[in-house]
């Protein structure tokens, strides 16, 4: 186990001594479904901008709750409760006179169970720009190639645009979502285990795309697969029973943990 | 024992049942299907006519309908089994019914005469017997012409003619005289005591004047042409040798058609048959609806089928979505669903009583005194009519429109909606363009069901707007075109109507077969309709589940 986490970080780039932006900061967080559970515990983290930051951890600890929590799509459940404060961009998303559509069009997300909507491969780019006010046929094309490029998809599907999305192979569809959350121009995309249902061809394309977004994009994503972690992202936060256990540079957190509970978890003794 | 046990545990005692179960419901179907479908098409095939001497040397002529075994008491009191059969003899007028039942051993000799002839009336049914001579104007044939025959049928198209151009005019004279009666209807409905209404009378009166000068003289010329055409219809005349051997004359005006069926080779009786299927389709009904065609029927069917789909479904759609999407789910929001969904069980009269209380009394009533105050007293909302009868029908087929709807909702993958929210869109725009397209088989389901129950029902209808003969029907290319206010025909009630209310119920027997089976046929065919749509939106959006 132990060898191939250091295999996948090889490939990993080093993060450089460039000067972290924040992007995100969470203070003294709780989450609660019902009053009488708490799911998320006092979660205080900072995310860096143009880098890719993944959650890890066993099944159940909070970590897609955690990543709900920064496009506010935990609202939709009733009965939640959140304390604390989080804000992306120095902005406190919480604050009443945020419009939720305007904070969830800079962050895009996409979900562990591909979701295209059943229209055509086009109209499931152009939407997010459609709903949010796009209307000239040329402007959306252009975002729609755009998107498809930077999704790793345009090549493939470049010649069936108008045809039906639900057509596509698993992996297409995920990084159409892909694609459709890149078409609203976001400044952070959340992805949430966005390749545990994909074959391994199709989970190896994710991440390649992943590896070229991050360029452009602040990127926080969600998986209970260690080497994926390993391979893609830049710094780990580690979370166990609605805690975060250790937050750190991917390679130092899998290299070399300070917690004893990250240390038996990534060498696999539970979990 | 053992094996008995498993036997039983295995299952198949019940397959067996389950599948009887199926059977016996696809047997039922079909078989009433089948019974209309066989009297239906049947109805409209020429029939041989027969001849019968009778032992007491009485004659008949006309079509065998039925054959059957009765039992007849004997001069000892012991019953005895005879063999009947029912002959359509025809001549109304003459022997008083349509029917006549001949015990076999009455029976002297039969025999199917070439020559015999069906007189089809437009009143009084069928006419049976030989032609014995056709006079047209001065010029009479007799048997001794040998095509006596071809003479009657161009007498008949003379009269038939006569007839289209007597109907123009009366038409015409009654566009002429519509001025004037709405003038002297205004006339009699003002109270002339009042001082205001003395000068308005006087108005009137000028204008009636005015009117009926002006008319006069087209009025003359027209009233003449039709007398000129009564006249020459009644020059034209066939003279018909009846059974019994008395001839009879029959002004031709009567006839609308005649043929001699035992003459008729299987390809005329075909193009015969093919003739009167479009006349049932597309004529007016004759003689108490029990002959013609049906034409309105279908007409008022159809279109009060789509005004109540036009209205039921977008209320069930918008319901439906706020009950799964909007309300807070809690106790009130299942008790509304639970009565929704028992309001498909309400017997269909009491949504008829309903539609007459509230639509038609209330705002009926309301729209008239508003909008029509002219026409009272006569009523022009406050009465029965198609636009009552289709917001009736409406509210009866909401429960399934909503019920499906529902259904298609829940199975929209609720990663769909994150989806479309996840990108910012508003839960309207998230309602619109995502679910809304992917539930549009589940709405189409509940219009095919919606249809299916509305095209049927009849007890509702018969107090909101259903009549036995419309005068009009409510659509047509005077303005505004569709006349939501007018009263019309269904095919439901017509079946009613024609075989169990009508003077003649034996006689309209193959009628009412006729218009079952085409009943079933137009709500199939709308059924259908709908579903080439439905098929058509799930291979756009292959995702859902229906
Ligand atoms: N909609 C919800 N309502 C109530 N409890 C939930 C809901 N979603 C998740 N939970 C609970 O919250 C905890 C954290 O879930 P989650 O954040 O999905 O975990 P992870 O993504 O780390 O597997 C789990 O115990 C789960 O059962
Ligand atoms: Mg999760």
């Amino acid at each position: 186990m132990k060898i191939n986490i250091e295999q996948a970080l090889g490939k990993n780039v080093k993060v450089t001594d460039k000067k972290l932006v924040t992007v995100i900061r969470t203070n003294k967080v709780n989450f609660y479904y019902t009053r009488d559970k708490k799911t998320l515990d006092n979660i205080n983290i900072t995310i860096s901008e143009k880098k890719v930051t993944a959650f890890i951890g066993p099944s159940g600890c909070g970590k897609s709750t955690l990543l709900r929590c920064f496009n506010r799509m935990n609202d939709l459940i009733p009965g939640i409760k959140m304390t604390g404060k989080i804000e992306i961009e120095g902005n406190d998303i919480y604050s009443p006179d945020v419009k939720l559509e305007d904070l969830r069009k800079k962050i895009g997300m996409v979900f562990q169970k591909s979701n295209p909507f059943p229209m055509t491969i086009w109209e499931n780019v152009a939407f997010g720009p459609k709903v949010n006010g796009i209307t000239s046929k040329s402007d959306l094309d252009e975002i729609v190639e755009f998107s498809l490029t930077q999704g790793d998809l345009w090549k493939e599907v470049k010649d069936r645009l108008n045809s039906s999305a639900m057509d596509l192979s698993g992996g297409q569809q995920q990084r159409l979502c892909i694609a459709r959350a890149l078409a609203n121009k976001p400044d952070i995309i959340l992805m949430d285990e966005p390749a545990s249902s994909l074959d391994p061809i199709s989970t190896n394309k994710i991440e390649e795309t992943i590896s070229e977004l991050k360029n452009n994009y602040t990127i926080v994503i969600v998986t209970h697969n260690m080497q994926q972690a390993a391979r893609v992202s830049e710094y780990t936060a580690f979370m166990m029973t609605g805690n975060i256990i250790e937050f750190n540079e991917t390679s130092a957190l899998f290299t070399n943990p300070k917690e004893k509970l990250t240390e038996d978890y990534i060498t696999g003794r539970f979990g | 024992m053992n094996r008995i046990k498993t036997f039983w545990k295995k299952g198949d005692p019940y397959i067996l049942f389950t599948g009887a179960g199926l059977i016996f419901s696809l047997g039922m179907v079909l078989l009433m299907l089948g019974i209309i479908i066989f009297n239906g098409m049947d109805a409209f095939w020429p029939k041989n006519i027969s001849e019968y001497q009778l032992k007491d040397g009485s004659k008949f002529l006309g079509e065998i309908w039925d054959t059957k075994k009765d039992y007849l008491l004997k001069p000892d009191s012991t019953y005895g089994v005879v063999e009947e059969v029912k002959v359509k003899t025809g001549n109304r007028d003459i022997y008083g019914s349509d029917f006549k039942w001949l015990y076999h051993k009455d029976i002297k000799t039969s025999n199917e005469p070439q020559e015999a002839v069906c007189f089809e009336r437009w009143e009084y049914g069928n006419f049976y017997g030989f032609i014995n001579a056709v006079s047209i104007f001065d010029k009479r044939y007799t048997f001794q012409n040998k095509d006596l025959i071809e003479k009657a049928n161009e007498a008949l198209a003379k009269t038939l003619d006569n007839r289209n151009k007597e109907e123009n005019i009366e038409k015409k004279l009654n566009d002429l005289m519509r001025p004037l009666s709405e003038v002297q209807r205004e006339l009699s409905l003002i109270d002339i005591n009042e001082n205001v209404n003395k000068i308005k009378v006087e108005k009137l009166n000028k204008k009636a004047e005015e009117l009926q000068n002006k008319i006069e003289k087209a009025y003359t010329k027209l009233s003449n042409d039709l007398t000129k055409l009564k006249e020459e219809d009644s020059q034209i005349i066939v003279s018909v040798t009846i059974a019994d051997g008395t001839n009879i004359d029959v002004p031709m005006s009567k006839v609308l058609r005649l043929y001699q069926p035992n003459k008729m080779s299987t390809i005329s009786k075909s193009f015969f048959y093919v003739k009167k299927v479009w006349e049932f389709l597309i004529a007016d009904p004759r003689e108490s609806n029990t002959e013609g065609g049906v034409f309105p029927a279908i007409f008022g069917t159809v279109i009060m089928v789509l005004l109540m789909s036009i209205v039921v479904v977008p209320f069930g759609v918008a319901a439906a979505i706020y009950l799964n999407e909007y309300a807070k789910q809690g106790f009130l929001i299942r008790m509304i669903r639970l009565s929704v969904v028992n309001l498909a069980g309400v017997p269909s009269i009491v949504f008829g009583i309903f539609g007459l209380g509230f639509f038609i009394y209330i705002i009926g009533g309301t729209i008239d005194q508003l909008f029509f105050t002219s026409e009272l007293p006569s009523p022009t909302f406050g009465t029965g009519g198609i636009l009552w009868a289709s917001l009736t029908l409406a509210l009866l087929t909401l429960p399934v429109v909503v019920v499906a709807t529902e259904e298609g909702l829940l199975a929209v993958p609720k990663e769909n909606k994150q989806g479309a929210l996840a990108l910012g869109a508003t839960k309207w725009q998230m309602i619109r363009k995502v679910v809304l397209p992917s539930i549009m088989p589940g709405i189409l389901t509940g219009m095919i069901l919606a249809i299916s129950r509305g095209a049927g029902e009849v007890a509702p209808l018969m107090i909101t707007g259903v009549v036995k003969l419309a005068p009009a029907l409510p659509f047509d290319l005077s303005f505004p075109f569709l006349h939501l206010d007018r009263k019309f025909m269904h095919l439901g009630f017509h079946i009613y109507d024609v075989g169990f209310q009508s003077p003649n119920v034996e006689a309209a027997l193959p009628m009412v077969y006729t218009t079952a089976f085409l009943l079933v046929l137009i709500v199939v065919t709308l059924n259908l309709v709908a579903i080439y749509f439905r098929n058509n939106l799930r291979n756009k959006y292959k995702s859902s589940t229906f």
